[in-house]
């Protein structure tokens, strides 16, 4: 029997405006780099990452979209797996910031209702062209009961905190139900799973 | 020699004075000889914006180049000229409610331009060529101490109106994103233009032109590979022409693809979901084993083949691939038709990977399509086309 390299499954999604730097957040996150040359997301783009979390390998399983408008109802097709969600500003960005209530709305009308979520505020390394305090960040997620941070995908600042504050938000609450309950939830699916050892045996 | 041949087989159809289109298709599906700018040529013909018959291509080019001119006069460099004089406000106050009130049209205008400048600064990053200059630049544009250039006009303004604010009337604050964290595109001296600029503008013009539709990102991804072929024409007649009749081109190509850029078209005949539901339907009488294996991981068409068949595929491949695939895309007696195959003929050569990969491992190789020589991808989309079912 093939060993599985992972204890658990999460999966999580990042959305927000065109340009804020989802792309670039995962990128950091994923490959610990930071090109400023990245294409423009169409639809939807899709990365692997395990990270470990008090002992347990966590597989995280993480979904990045395209923020124009046009690609909105592709997109939101995602939220209702999604256990995590990441919505992020411009803090050089006004507008992208008064739109993270718009994504607020999305998730509730399309996301798991227990879903983790958090608000980053990118680009932090770009103080003087900031246009959105930290204090108005915070204020919007006090709000709404959501974790905040800003992060710098250029800068490498909070980028693996955020993604290790999700992950664990998730971990605090899978681990408060019945064990043979979480399985349920966390795994993407049995059939894939048994499938997966499956074809590892046969390698 | 074979390639000789193949030379002098395009020559016979394009050295005739009527060019029997049809015959132009059925060769150029095979792919274009990249020498002597005749992809340029043939793109403009199977593109349908020059005619067949030929003596009408002076008269034809000259109308079509002055009209160009007469696009960019009206809409980038009047407007340009008005706001570097300042006289954008005069008589029209920045919270005039009249629809027609040149502010509403200059936010409108820069909302589009913010996007599409975000876009064209991140097209085809792994080649130099965009940020290169080009030999062509627009003379009133480029001698006009900046003042209109439109990257430069998304920059201005957002300053100049940064305290304005309008709800309700459809107009929100403007975005106030100043910066353009590219260092790698260093603006141009006075005179001298980069190819992305060149691109920026076709776009904003497109979406000018083109209300209904604007400009949603991914255009940008079908102008560059257009504009490359168009701009790197060894015939220089027509290489200094490449903005207009690139222009020209994107827009009848996009008068094809369009619903596939429309969110309230998807679920119509040309509509994106269709093209991906026909696709399904391909792979499962292509290749039944990889069909049910999708099924089972719920790995579903819109996970990849939304960017593949929105784009062309020029996401997909590098610029030189991207424009043998286009050969034969527009070739196609049917556009898009044979784009499915070709979708289908990409999953089919990955089968054994496929059948054998979980759902991460599977969508990471669809998305990221591993290098290979795409003449065995067209081979086999050909061979899939020519199956019966
Ligand atoms: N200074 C700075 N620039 C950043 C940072 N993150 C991203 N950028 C820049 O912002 C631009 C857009 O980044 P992307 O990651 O492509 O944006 P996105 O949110 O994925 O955009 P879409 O795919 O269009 O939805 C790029 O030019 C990046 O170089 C950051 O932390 N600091
Ligand atoms: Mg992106």
């Amino acid at each position: 029997m093939a060993k599985k390299t992972y204890d658990l499954l999460f999966k999580l999604l990042l959305i927000g405006d065109s340009g804020v730097g989802k792309t670039c957040i995962l990128f950091r996150f994923s490959d610990d780099a930071f090109t400023t040359t990245f294409i423009s997301t169409i639809g939807i783009d899709f990365k692997i990452k395990t990270v470990e979390l008090r002992g347990k390998k966590i597989k995280l399983q993480i979904w990045d979209t395209a923020g124009q408008e046009r690609f909105h109802t592709i997109t939101t097709s995602y939220y209702r797996g999604a256990m995590g969600i990441m919505l992020v500003y411009d803090i050089t960005n006004e507008k992208s910031f008064e739109n993270i209530v718009k994504w607020l709305r999305n998730i509730d009308e399309h996301a798991n209702e227990d879903v983790e979520k958090m608000i980053l505020g990118n680009k932090c390394d770009m103080s003087d062209k900031r246009t959105v305090s930290k204090e108005r960040g915070e204020t919007i997620a006090r709000e709404h009961g959501i974790r905040f941070m800003e992060t710098s995908a250029k800068a490498n600042i909070n980028i693996d905190k955020a993604f290790n504050d999700l992950a664990e938000a998730i971990l605090d609450k899978t681990a408060g139900r019945e064990p043979g309950d979480h399985v349920d939830r966390v795994l993407v699916d049995r059939k894939q799973q048994s499938n997966t050892s499956r074809s590892c045996c046969n390698n | 020699m074979a390639y000789r041949a193949r030379l002098k087989e395009f020559d016979d159809v394009l050295d005739q004075e009527v060019i029997d289109l049809k015959k132009l298709k059925s060769l150029s599906f095979h792919g274009i000889p990249d020498d002597q700018g005749r992809r340029a040529l043939c793109w403009r013909l199977l593109l349908n914006y020059l005619p067949t018959d030929k003596s009408q291509w002076p008269l034809f080019l000259q109308e079509k180049r002055q009209l160009y001119k007469q696009f960019i006069d009206e809409m980038v460099v009047m407007p340009g000229s008005q706001e570097g004089n300042g006289d954008v406000t005069e008589g029209d106050h920045p919270l005039s409610i009249n629809p027609d009130s040149q502010w509403q049209t200059f936010f409108k205008d820069n909302e589009v331009l913010l996007q599409i400048d975000k876009d064209v600064r991140r097209l085809c990053p792994d080649i130099s060529f965009f940020q290169q200059p080009t030999e062509f630049p627009c003379q009133e544009i480029v001698n006009s101490n900046d003042v209109k250039r439109l990257h430069t006009r998304v920059q201005r303004s957002v300053l100049k109106c940064a305290n304005v604010e309008r709800k309700g009337l459809g107009i929100t604050k403007i975005a106030l994103s100043i910066k353009k964290a590219n260092e790698d595109y260093a603006p141009m001296t006075e005179g001298k233009e980069a190819h992305w600029e060149v691109v920026e503008r076709i776009l904003f013009l497109y979406a000018k032109l083109n209300p209904g539709q604007g400009y949603v990102q991914g255009m940008n991804e079908i102008i560059g590979p257009i504009y490359h072929a168009f701009a790197c024409d060894p015939d220089i007649t027509f290489r200094e022409h490449a903005e207009c009749d690139s222009f020209f081109c994107f827009t009848n190509l996009m008068s094809e693809i369009r619903d596939f850029f429309i969110k309230s078209l998807d679920e119509t005949d040309h509509g994106i979901n269709k093209m991906m539901s026909r696709m399904l339907v391909q792979l499962k009488n292509s290749d039944l084993d990889v069909w049910l294996k999708f099924q089972q991981l719920e790995l579903k068409p819109q996970f990849y083949s939304f960017r593949w068949i929105t784009l062309l595929l020029s996401q997909e491949f590098p610029l030189p691939d991207v424009l043998r695939i286009w050969d034969t895309l527009f070739s196609d007696e049917s556009r898009f038709d044979f784009l499915i195959y070709v979708c289908c003929a990409m999953i089919v050569i990955l089968r054994n990977k496929l059948l054998n990969g979980d759902f991460p491992s599977n969508l990471k190789l669809l998305q990221n399509f591993p290098p290979m020589d795409v003449q065995i991808i067209l081979s086999k989309a050909v061979e899939l086309s020519k199956q019966k079912n």
